[in-house]
């Protein structure tokens, strides 16, 4: 079976700085990848070369079959690939609802005639989606429906985790791209999340995951598969217990023994 | 060709001018990371202070030197405005910098109107040019078109000397080196023990000095003072502090003769309407911006993610 | 909740304050001597300090939301109300005037910087390219009058095109840089650009629609009104589709979007957001919307110089926006109302009006940054005017 996502020889480069250096790194259709490494490995720069943030010095990356490097942001995203941001980028002063709608973006009519002059249409399909941002909500935690036009600045940590994974997942994309969601929450919270996660991929049909995750425990219950990325290269790959048990990963993560 | 040379001169000198006041805006953006807009008025409000110093000495010791007049007046300037400084910055841009950029920015710009207006109408005849004194000797040589003054020489280096004096000061002392500190990164700075409030201010009061010697040059150099010059002035030096990359003392200078260098241009390239050269200027800047978005020696700055 | 509570939250919550304001605005408006004009306004803070106090405020907002048509009905004819009263009174009148110019040309600031976050320290210059674009081609062509107005305001969004380039690149403080590089230059260029009648500035022909001149009175009866009722009733319609348009615009898709490109490019950029489409369209809607107020307000005006739209004006406008509360067309309403009206009326600070004004807007950015009427969370729906 082909790969939903294959990216080969990824490299980049910040002036003399090697973020991803000669990556090879596949995500097969509805996997959940997990992807490990020490602060400062590449991740986020991984993520955010895959979103078009970046334009790696070299490499090929293919998505669904077709390449993707050189799209903008907003080329990748209608691809189908959207994300969550290690530190979240939710618009605070907006409601829970326009957070989501933000992320259903493409999937909006947007010529002015509609927007400003058909407002019985407007009203209609605003109703359908709001309905639909209520039931992705619900889903996630129910008390956050009735604070559905509450600016996202007053909720708690990990009820923002929830908004910012509902617009992610609003457009239903194919690849979602999750930088550490447990960032600035408790191990309850982050095991909560998760699992909330999984139960509304098994609902959503073939979802395809790549989680950038410093809980082991996270990667060990949500993961199939993981990658550890050390200095921008690729250590080593396989499941949990396969990657926990080589003795490069912990001279990545403890050191190295003193000979 | 003696004509030309004349342009030099007077180019040189609106640099120098320019320039100085520039360094008061890359240095408090260097700090604090704001814009301190009403720093052109207090340009203005040094060349005021040293222009009631001059009055209450010649009022009072008619007698004194021209040479002690010139530096008590420069003094008086220089620590009116320190003064200045130091309190806008405790009581207002300090506070000011939790909330977005924008407010300080106009807070500023408002500032700037407060200060204006004060001395509108409270100086003695505000509202009117004032005749700035001839503080220093009015030797000129001439040939043909071209005059070259002493006084303009004085000012000039002058000018170049306290750009020395910053070089030096920023380089070479313990408060310098507080300063670059800050700069670069305010959190690891105060986490070594640099204490912060007292850079922030010793910063403000450096650059307000280096404002009251570009007011007194004003002064002199035009021999008239306008309460309106700020605005002009703090737009230029803005602009040129833009023009050189925002935090970079160098580029603040080199911005203000590039300034400079584009007003002359304006004027000599459009003689017929001379009245022209600020529309060019200001032209060249917005030109400038959409060449080069963050000035020409680019701030050095990453957007994490 | 209590029963007056209860009871303001219907209809009343509505038609009261509205009374109140018309009974007041027309006081203030006729108080000649300086104690009249001075216990008005402390009447009015005693009124908004206790309305705050025994938390009126709310009861009043939810109500107003609950019956949004209607309180825009009411404020409408708190307006033909106060031009009814005043019919004979030219100053007052061009105070009404001036105060709807103004804050249709704040509408077009709100959707830049409010909502787009597109900073605009040239708010003043559209303005008076407005401005003098009527001037010019009422005088040099034979244009219908009426097609001035939105050429007004076409011609602004045309110059404000200029700059897209370096503000679409720039941001923060270098964007700031380029707006106000623009205000500066279009006043030096009025002053020294004989063309444009230097810094005596040009007449402005009047407005003429279907033979009816704008400049003369009518006589009704035995009543003679005034020649700016009709510009003020024209003002109150472009003021009325302004605020129409700023409304629903927000209340839709694209206000989303021009908020989200506000908050955060990156973000939105992930989410398929084309950030320079929605930046341009904020500029150029902002001007076309200040340009045409412009060119209604030089015809009011009938002369214009350079003088009125300095960068000065630019700051003015700005602090409207920032008084009233970013994003806030009924704050900006407001605001304008206060910056307007105050110094005309306050003949003892007139000359010191500018110094007490900054330094009032300086404390408001020091102590109450979001200002006085912050802006609230969008709804959607309600009943778009």
């Amino acid at each position: 079976m082909n790969p939903l996502l294959a990216c080969t020889g990824l490299s980049m480069r910040f002036g003399g700085l090697i973020a991803l250096d000669n990556l090879d790194l596949e995500a097969r259709e509805g996997e959940i990848l997990g992807l490990v490494g020490p602060n400062g490995s590449g991740k986020t720069t991984l993520f955010n070369v895959l979103t078009g943030i970046y334009r790696p010095s070299a490499g090929t990356i293919t998505f669904a079959g077709e390449n993707i490097i050189g799209g903008t942001p907003q080329e990748i995203h209608r691809r189908g690939i959207a994300r969550t941001f290690q530190r979240s980028r939710l618009c605070l002063d907006l409601s829970v609802f326009d957070n989501i709608m933000i992320g259903n973006h493409t999937a909006l009519r947007l010529d002015f005639f509609y927007n400003l002059l058909h407002r019985r249409a407007f009203s209609r399909d605003y109703e359908m989606w709001r309905d639909r941002a209520a039931e992705m909500l619900q889903a996630l935690n129910p008390s956050l429906v009735c604070r559905m036009f509450r600016p996202v600045g007053d909720l708690s940590m990990i009820d923002r985790r929830r908004v910012e994974i509902c617009r992610a997942l609003v457009s239903r994309p194919r690849l979602l791209l999750l930088d550490e969601p447990s960032a600035g929450m408790t191990h309850d919270e982050t095991r909560q999340l998760m699992d909330e996660i999984t139960a509304s991929r098994m609902s959503g049909g073939s979802l395809t995951v790549i989680l950038i995750e410093h809980e082991m425990e996270v990667i060990r219950r949500s993961t199939s598969r993981c990658v550890v990325l050390n200095f921008g290269r690729k250590l080593c790959e396989g499941d949990y217990a396969h990657v926990v048990a080589d003795p490069q990963v912990q001279e990545a993560y403890l050191g190295k023994e003193l000979e | 060709m003696d004509l030309l040379l004349q342009y030099c001169i007077n180019g040189l000198m609106l640099g120098m001018m320019y320039a100085l006041v520039a360094v008061g805006f890359t240095l408090f953006f260097g700090v604090l990371d704001v814009i301190v807009f009403s720093h052109g008025d207090t340009v203005m409000i040094g060349s005021f202070a040293g222009l009631a110093t001059y009055w209450w000495l010649h009022a009072f010791y008619p007698a004194l030197a021209l040479g002690w007049v010139a530096l008590l007046v420069l003094m008086a300037a220089a620590v009116t405005v320190a003064f200045l400084g130091v309190i806008v910055a405790d009581t207002m841009i300090v506070p000011l910098r939790k909330g977005p950029a924008l407010n300080t920015l106009l807070a500023t710009m408002m500032l700037g109107t407060v200060l204006r207006e004060s001395i509108r109408l409270f100086f003695p005849d505000g509202s009117n040019p004032q005749t700035f004194p001839a503080l220093l000797p009015g030797w000129s040589w001439s040939s043909g078109n071209l005059t070259l003054r002493f006084d303009n020489l004085v000012l000039f280096c002058g000018g170049v000397l306290i750009i020395f004096l910053i070089h030096m000061i920023i380089n070479r002392t313990r408060l310098g080196m507080a300063i670059r500190a800050v700069a670069q990164d305010e959190e690891a700075a105060r986490i070594m023990g640099v204490n912060y409030r007292f850079v922030v201010l010793a910063t403000f009061a450096l650059g307000s000095v280096v404002a009251a010697f570009a007011g007194v040059m004003n002064g002199l150099y035009y021999s008239e003072i306008n309460f309106g010059v700020g605005l002009l002035l703090g737009a230029i030096g803005f602009s040129s502090a833009v023009i050189g990359g925002l935090g970079n003392i160098y580029g603040a200078i080199l911005g203000g003769f590039i300034f400079a260098l584009l007003q002359t241009l304006g004027a000599v390239a459009v003689p017929f309407a001379s009245a022209y050269k600020d529309v060019f200027a200001f032209g060249a800047v917005i030109v400038l911006m959409a060449w080069r978005p963050t000035g020409l020696i680019a701030e050095l700055s990453s957007q994490r993610v | 909740m209590n029963r007056v509570a209860v009871f303001f939250s219907g209809l009343p919550g509505c038609i009261l304050p509205a009374l109140l304001l018309l009974a007041w605005s027309s006081f203030f408006l006729t108080a000649e001597d300086q104690i009249s004009v001075f216990l008005s306004l402390i009447s009015l803070a005693a009124c908004v300090i206790v309305a705050v106090r025994m938390r009126w405020g709310n009861v009043l907002r939810d109500s107003i939301a609950a019956h949004e048509r209607l309180w825009d009905a009411c404020l409408i004819a708190i307006m033909l109300a106060l031009l009814v009263l005043f019919r004979e009174d030219h100053y007052s009148l061009f105070l009404l005037g001036t105060i709807m110019a103004y804050a249709t040309a704040v509408m077009g600031l709100n959707v830049q910087l409010g909502y787009a976050g597109v900073l605009n320290f040239s708010c003043a210059s559209f303005f008076g390219v407005g401005g003098y674009t009527a001037a010019m081609l009422m005088a040099g062509t034979g244009l219908p009058p009426l097609l001035t107005l939105p050429l007004g305001g076409a011609i602004a969004a045309l110059t404000g095109c200029v700059l897209l380039l370096p503000v679409l690149r720039t941001s923060g403080h270098y964007a700031a840089l380029v707006t106000m590089a623009f205000a500066l230059l279009f006043r030096v260029f009025l002053d020294v650009s004989e063309w444009f009648g230097g810094p005596q500035g040009i007449p402005v022909a009047p407005l003429t629609i279907a033979g009816l001149d704008f400049s003369r009175g009518i006589s009704w009866g035995d009543t003679e009104f005034s020649f700016y009722l009709k510009y003020d009733l024209l003002l109150l319609l472009v003021l009325c589709l302004a605020y129409s348009l700023t409304r629903r615009l927000e209340r839709s898709w694209i206000g989303l979007a021009l908020d989200a490109v506000r908050s955060d490019e990156v973000a939105s950029a992930c989410f398929g957001i084309n950030i320079q489409r929605w930046k341009i369209t904020a500029f150029t809607l902002g001007n076309f919307l200040s340009g045409l107020a412009g060119a209604l307000y030089a015809m009011m005006l009938a002369y214009i110089s350079p003088a009125n739209f300095t960068f000065a004006d630019s700051l003015l406008f700005l602090s409207i926006l920032l008084l009233g509360g970013i994003g806030n067309i009924q704050g900006v309403l407001v605001a304008t109302v206060l910056v307007v009206i105050i110094p005309e009326k306050f003949q003892v600070i007139q000359e010191y009006r500018y110094l007490i004004y900054s330094a009032l807007v300086l404390l408001m950015i020091v102590f109450r940054p979001v200002g006085l009427l912050p802006r609230k969370p969008r709804v959607y729906t309600g009943n778009p005017a």
